[in-house]
């Protein structure tokens, strides 16, 4: 199995333990920003590691980017 | 489509064109409806944290852990397609195929809870953004699923990348719902 691949995953997992802990320890408005900010990290992870969307024309990083930045700005408004 | 095409092209994303565009529909509509739910948040904050409080969020953790490790052997499997090693990439479709499977048992025994305390859709507005988001993932993991079982099952070599690339991004676009899912539902409220 590749390397990139297997480091990605653990990282992937490690951030997947630190926002779960996160949750149990606090549930301040920044504590959960932080908690959809790591999720989205995850999100971006998966799509340029396990998607290979790093290899792809700017165009889809830009609209990935733009998804996650909307999402993210949508919830801080919001909560 | 054979292994030499450029993925710098606009038009050819690793997947395809059509599957990203799918791929982006989807996340557009779950993520308009997760917005929604922590816009409905607002309005009755403390049934929201009461109903999260229902939830156990170890089933959210290990169904999370269980879909990356289906993406990593997915990913896996579409580098081994290209170093034209058909018993690895067969073995790592399979294993990716096992954690969605173990995916869907896990989702099983929480909606099983569930439905046993009578937290079922129509409960309250929480519980009806639960059921309604989790079943729409749950069909799409049970696509995915029959998507890479069709391809463990086709012959070696009537399989092209550009197949072996559009499975494997459905599948991770099953990865990408949950990873919105899984704060929003499990965590934050």
């Amino acid at each position: 199995m590749k390397k990139h691949l297997v480091v990605s995953w653990i990282v992937l997992i490690v951030i997947t333990g630190v926002a779960s802990l996160l949750s149990i320890l606090d549930v301040e408005s920044s504590t959960i920003l932080l908690i959809l900010f790591l999720s989205l990290v995850k999100f971006l992870g998966v799509s340029f590691y396990f998607m290979e969307m790093n290899r792809s024309n700017s165009f889809w990083k830009v609209a990935i980017l733009l998804f996650v930045t909307i999402f993210l700005l949508s919830a801080t408004i919001i909560l | 489509m054979d292994k030499s095409v450029n993925h710098k092209n606009i038009y050819y994303p690793p997947g395809g064109i059509l599957m990203w565009i799918i791929i982006f529909l989807e996340l557009i509509t779950f993520g308009i409806a997760l917005i929604s739910m922590m816009y409905m948040s607002k309005s009755d904050p403390i049934v929201f944290h009461e109903s999260r409080l229902l939830l156990d969020p170890v089933y959210g953790f290990i169904n999370t852990v269980v879909l990356l490790t289906s993406g990593l052997f997915m990913a896996s499997s579409v580098y081994e397609f290209k170093q034209s090693n058909k018993v690895k990439f067969k073995k790592h479709v399979g294993f990716a195929i096992l954690f969605g499977i173990i995916f869907l048992v896990v989702k099983f025994i929480e909606y099983n809870s569930k439905i046993g305390a009578g937290l079922i859709l129509g409960y309250n507005t929480f519980f009806n953004f639960y059921w309604l988001l989790t079943l729409f993932h749950v069909i799409h993991v049970v696509v995915g699923l029959v998507i890479l079982t069709t391809l463990i099952l086709s012959s070696e070599n009537k399989i092209e990348l550009a197949d072996v690339e559009a499975s494997a991004s459905f599948w991770h676009m099953c990865d990408l719902i949950w990873l919105l899912l899984f704060p929003v539902i499990y965590l934050i409220f």
